[in-house]
């Protein structure tokens, strides 16, 4: 440095140099979060093949701090062709210097994956394009350990302006201006907090930076301060000169050694430089920066408690007032400002407070960084405006849910926040909208949480986290979150009381109004939001000992075996035959599923969506083992030993041979009662008769469960309507369960499907079934999304037509099972989404085409799907011949027999015991829950028969599960592998006639298969 | 009492006076500093260690005790070679911390908290590790690994011990996990 230059000069003479001295090409690696996934050593692999190749002059080898998508750890930039590559190991180090540093390809196997193949360029990946950084703008471009390298990208330009150009009052205006509002949760206005206090009276006032960033699920701020140190210390610098401060603190949490070991060398480099000490840039400002490492204490986030910890002390809150701007470290003013607020400063002074204020809500200004991690496929880093909406984030920059699961809430602002369920996925966020549905901005952590998640365990985590963090300096907190604990505790391990719910909020309702500080507070934020958009899940806990989620480890065995709604102890079955002990696999399927090859296959496996596996790979696949064994074992099959103990002379009277009926009367065959079931049709089996064609399921596999049905004892009648309850108690049966089914389509505007050639889907599936189909259907046009409409377009394909199916939404909502809609398409079916039919084009009573609109997906609606709407002149038409209109079914309900409907046309009941509103009188099946599963009616079957049995003074408890095998395989157990597809018909002939397409697995894979299994059972009856 | 305490080997308190001297003139507020510093030389906070602080900076050992049990990073006790930090962060936690800290646990014979009794190993469940990317994650000393699976977990835990030559891996029939049957 020329004795010549004043500081300022010398600063951009040694700021031109370091622009000047770097070298063009550079590559980047994150060397802070994506250590853990072995940076450290793929930098020092290029390092040596850099050297190897004689490149170390022409290629800056730069170790950056966090690139945002940390999924892709370790993630690696390569510049100035702007190519990113993730998850690249040293060994893949030479290639890469080989083929992108020396030959200008890409290796595209270290490139993001997009929806249509390698996505190379940074710029292209939809994490990326979708954002706006300004606060991040540096980190993962700099090397954050030398301030030569924040220089050359810009650091301390804004500091020089604001010394050199504006007084303080100018730097508060220009603050308050902007609209920047405090970044740690509360949103208070900085710009006003800056004002009160450089009002303070006092010469001497301390400026503070909160980096305790203790909030589970939030690392924005130790990917600021490890990734761009020197845009905290310059926000720092801005900010003093403001208030007038002369000392600064920086309390950072212990558990961030990477950003207090970055941090420290930022603040010795600055001060050698002339930018932190005395007479900072010879322009007469002193101010200087000291670092304050936590020791672990979350209370410490709140300002009063890290005053406290600061001076010495144990971290406690103090009541406010006086607030810190009058009275703070030491009883001197003191301003605290968190991490991404004092970062955001110099962003706000570059690009002007107007353009900054141009960005985000009404109310919310600038943009916000989020912490995106749990449930979503790109796990990281984003910075965008205010106002983005959860959809945005989670479906456009975090590429949707992992697994392709369903999306149940965001978990935001950690354990003061809440969760927002997926009916705001399109609320734009800002401090004001996210408090009003019952979350909080917090510092920006945003978890998703998918189906998979207990949102009563999430509450119990968080109120576990409280309980622990209270400081005990109130009683309130330190009393009430112990009290809420333990509710939750109580109902997480099911043994929650009626009354739970209502003490736990009453209590939470206490603790927020009467805490001292803000942990104590907001404790309770997370019951209450779950409670209010989540209560029926407390509610399933308590009453019916059910975690949907199967993640309460209290309430079940396995989660495979809790998310069957029959119950079958999986682990068990999938143990016997990986051993080859299929009759025994077989035996304890039976012992809580007498369907056990309708369910081999045409279950919709809920089991499967739960599986831990799935988590590691992919799920176990349950359903084909169960249809293997079911191959396997010959018929007939005799009854378990359990169901001949017994014999009552109580006599049960069952309506509807389909699975619910079926189900029903088998347990209570266990329990020893006599079972008549009428049933209207000429033959059983309900809809798995009428309604599942039999590419699916075929006639004589169902036939086998229903003989092994009915070898327990059970008596059939056909043809047997029942039009009188009462007749039934007069004639000596002392119960009745209804398992009706819902046989009836569900009507469609502008399709009459009394006119000729408009068919109703579920009519067209029984007429079907029974041959009765006449005339050839020429071009089908089927109306719908479900198995329904899929079944009656394949059906109608066999018989002989040209089949394109319509539907109203988008391909990913139809609710039809995945692997139908695949073979649907894959036998030539068309598929036209978005599309709504609007009515039939006939010519003298003959059908011409089926009129339609576009739709386009609008708001979400509660359970977060986006309602279509119809666009404007898009009316078109499809030629066809015939129509199948397949949107749904009804319950044809029968005002005779007297009962309660709901308001969806099914018999009401209560959910634990079945019981109608009459006396005596159960129901189960899709006559109670609309359109549902088989093993949802095999499950309700079984609940009511216990339910019946406690009537005639039972206990209405099944037989133990068998429990005859505890191995696991460990050898391969945890070994990747993916599950084998069972093989299908050839397509050539499949469609021409009704032959069952899937086949059963091979012998060899269906034992690999079940080895897979994790027996997570055996984690908690082992122990 | 703690074992170290049950030694005989009396403790070097010499390092002591260093830690108060250096921050001359000692206050209050150099408490939690002097205290870590502390920690980093004995891997605890020893009585003796804490009783010579308090003659030597004059602050109440009282006081010293007060800021010690308020704070998760100070420990009373001996602590072992191996910090196996496991976090339970909110994404961990939806990700399947709990089997991971389980599987820990199992391992090496103890509880979250304690020391297994050769001190080789000490485990503690911390809020958030700010990891949150790589969840499920543990710590081990200053290494981090994500995206765990109990049996990658263990796997690494195996390996440290097979580094340190210890045999704790075959002494502890809970470590031994696999195809041989469980009993009923």
């Amino acid at each position: 440095m020329s004795a010549m230059n004043t500081p300022i000069e010398a600063l951009q003479i040694r700021r031109r140099e370091a622009i000047a001295s770097h070298p063009r090409r550079a590559v980047r690696i994150c060397c802070t979060g994506c250590r853990a996934l072995g940076a450290l050593e793929v930098h020092a692999a290029f390092e040596a093949e850099l050297a190897a190749a004689g490149l170390t002059r022409d290629v800056a080898l730069i170790k950056t701090g966090c690139q945002g998508v940390c999924a892709g750890a370790p993630v690696i930039g390569i510049d100035p062709e702007g190519i990113l590559y993730l998850g690249a190991r040293p060994e893949d180090v030479p290639e890469i210097v080989r083929t992108t540093l020396l030959g200008g390809n890409v290796v595209e196997r270290l490139c993001f994956r997009g929806a249509d193949g390698p996505l190379p360029k940074r710029s292209a990946i939809p994490f990326f394009a979708a954002q706006n950084q300004i606060v991040l703008d540096r980190c993962g471009r700099i090397d954050p350990t030398r301030i030569e390298s924040a220089l050359a990208a810009g650091a301390y330009a804004m500091l020089e302006q604001a010394l050199t150009t504006m007084d303080p009052e100018a730097v508060i205006r220009a603050i308050t201006a902007s609209g920047l509002r405090g970044r740690g949760g509360a949103g208070f206005p900085t710009g006003r907090k800056w004002g009160f206090a450089r009002a303070a009276a006092g010469d001497v006032k301390y400026l503070v930076c909160n980096a305790d960033e203790g909030d589970p699920g939030a690392f924005m701020d130790r990917a600021v301060i490890e990734g761009d140190p020197h845009a905290v210390l310059e926000g720092m610098l801005i900010a003093a000169y403001a208030i007038g401060a002369r000392h600064g603190y920086v309390y950072v949490r212990a558990e961030y050694p990477i950003a207090i070991e970055h941090l420290h060398i930022a603040i010795t480099q600055a001060r050698e430089w002339g930018l932190l000490g005395g007479n900072i840039l010879g322009l007469g400002m002193d101010f200087d920066v000291a670092i304050k490492a936590g020791a672990g204490a979350f209370v410490c986030g709140e300002e009063t408690a890290l005053l406290a910890s600061i001076e010495g002390k144990r971290g406690q809150p103090r009541p406010r007032p006086p607030f810190p701007a009058q009275s703070g470290l030491w009883g001197k003013p003191t301003n605290i400002n968190n991490v991404e607020t004092l970062a955001n400063v110099p962003a706000i002074l570059r690009m002007g407070a107007e353009r900054y204020a141009g960005m985000g809500t009404p109310t919310s200004k600038g943009t916000k960084i989020f912490a995106l991690a749990g449930k979503v496929a790109h796990t990281g880093l984003v910075e965008a405006p205010m106002g983005v909406t959860l959809r945005e984030l989670v479906y456009g920059i975090g590429g949707g849910v992992r697994k392709g699961r369903a999306f149940k809430a965001a978990q935001m602002g950690g354990p003061s926040g809440g969760c927002v369920p997926a009916r705001y996925l399109d609320l734009p966020i800002d401090y004001e909208s996210v408090k009003e549905v019952g979350a909080i901005m917090g510092s920006g952590g945003l978890i998703i949480l998918d189906e998979n998640t207990c949102m009563v365990d999430i509450a119990r985590y968080f109120m576990d986290f409280c309980a622990k963090e209270s400081c005990g300096k109130c009683a309130p907190c330190r009393i009430g979150t112990t009290r809420m604990l333990e509710i939750l505790q109580r109902i997480c391990a099911g043994e929650g009381q009626p009354q739970d719910v209502d003490k736990l909020e009453a209590l939470a309702y206490q603790v927020k109004k009467n805490s001292l500080c803000g942990l104590g507070q907001t404790a309770a934020n997370p019951v209450l939001s779950t409670l209010r958009h989540f209560r029926e899940e407390y509610m399933e806990h308590i009453a019916l000992k059910q975690c949907r989620a199967s993640v309460c480890s209290g309430l079940m065995e396995s989660p495979c075996s809790h998310a069957c709604p029959a119950g079958v102890d999986v682990p068990d079955y999938l143990t016997l035959a990986a051993e080859d002990r299929y009759a025994e696999a077989l035996a304890v399927v039976q012992m809580r599923n007498p369907l056990a090859s309708v369910c081999g296959r045409v279950c919709d496996h809920p089991c499967e969506h739960r599986c831990r596996r799935g988590d590691m790979d992919e799920p176990l696949g349950i359903r084909d083992i169960k249809r293997f064994v079911t191959d396997t074992v010959a018929a007939p099959w005799r009854p378990p030993e359990p169901w001949s103990e017994r014999e009552t002379q109580r006599r049960v009277a069952v309506i509807g041979a389909g699975p619910a009926g079926l189900s029903c009367a088998y347990f209570l065959r266990f329990f020893g009662h006599r079972v008549t079931i009428f049933e209207s049709l000429p033959e059983p089996g309900g809809m798995l008769r009428v309604g599942i064609p039999a590419y699916r399921l075929p006639v004589e596999r169902l036939k086998l469960d229903i003989d092994f049905i009915l070898s327990t004892g059970v008596e059939l009648k056909l043809n047997a309507p029942v039009e009188n309850l009462d007749a039934l108690f007069d004639a000596g049966y002392e119960a009745v369960f209804l398992g009706v089914g819902a046989h009836e389509s569900a009507p469609l505007k502008g399709i009459d499907t009394a006119a000729p050639g408009v068919l109703d889907g579920v009519r067209f599936l029984r007429d079907v079934t029974f041959g009765k189909v006449s005339g050839p259907l020429g071009r089908t046009a089927v109306i719908g999304g479900g198995n329904v409409a899929i079944d009656a377009a394949r059906s109608a394909l066999r018989l002989g037509a040209e089949v394109t199916v319509v539907y109203r939404r988008t391909r990913a909502e139809m609710p039809a099972y995945p692997e139908e809609i695949e073979a649907a398409e894959h036998e030539g079916i068309a598929l036209v989404f978005l599309a709504q039919p609007t009515g039939v084009v006939d010519d003298h009573g003959r059908v011409t085409a089926l009129r339609c609109v576009r739709m386009e997906p609008g708001a979400a609606d509660a359970s977060g799907r986006r309602q279509p709407v119809a666009r404007t002149d898009s009316a078109f038409q499809i030629p066809c011949d015939t129509v199948i209109s397949a949107v749904g079914q009804k319950v044809a309900a029968r005002d005779a027999w007297g009962l309660r409907l709901t308001p969806h046309g099914t018999y009401e009941t209560d959910p634990a015991a079945l019981a109608t509103s009459r006396d005596r009188v159960f129901a189960g099946g899709d006559c109670v829950r609309g359109p549902s599963s088989v093993v949802q009616a095999i499950g309700d079957g079984q609940r009511a028969a216990g339910s019946i049995d406690k009537l005639f003074g039972g206990t209405g408890k099944l037989p133990d599960n068998l429990k005859l095998s505890r191995s696991r395989y460990a050898a391969q157990s945890e070994e990747p592998a993916t599950r084998p597809r069972p093989p299908l018909a050839a397509l050539a002939g499949r469609t021409a006639s009704f032959d069952e397409v899937v086949a059963t697995l091979g012998d060899g894979a269906a034992r690999c298969e079940a080895r897979r299994c994790l027996r997570c059972d055996l984690e908690k009856t082992c122990q | 009492m703690s074992i170290s305490e049950c030694t005989d080997k009396p403790l070097d308190l010499s390092p002591v006076a260093a830690m108060v001297a250096d921050r001359a003139p000692f206050s209050e507020g150099d408490v939690i500093d002097a205290l870590q510093d502390m920690q980093t030389r004995y891997g605890y906070l020893p009585r003796a260690a804490m009783d010579e602080m308090a003659r030597l900076s004059g602050v109440p050992v009282a006081r010293l005790y007060g800021v010690a049990t308020f704070y998760s990073q100070f420990h009373l006790q001996p602590h072992g070679r191996h910090a196996v930090r496991v976090c339970r962060g909110t994404a961990c936690h939806v990700r399947g911390a709990a089997g991971i800290l389980s599987a820990i646990s199992r391992h090496l014979g103890i509880e979250d908290g304690d020391t297994t009794p050769d001190m080789q190993f000490s485990i503690e469940s911390v809020a958030c590790l700010g990891t949150c990317f790589l969840a499920p994650v543990m710590l081990v000393d200053d290494q981090y690994y994500g995206n765990l699976t109990s049996d990658k977990a263990v796997a690494t835990l195996k390996r440290i011990q097979a580094r340190d030559g210890a045999p704790n891996a075959a002494a502890q029939p809970a470590a031994q996990k696999g195809s041989a049957p469980c009993p009923p």
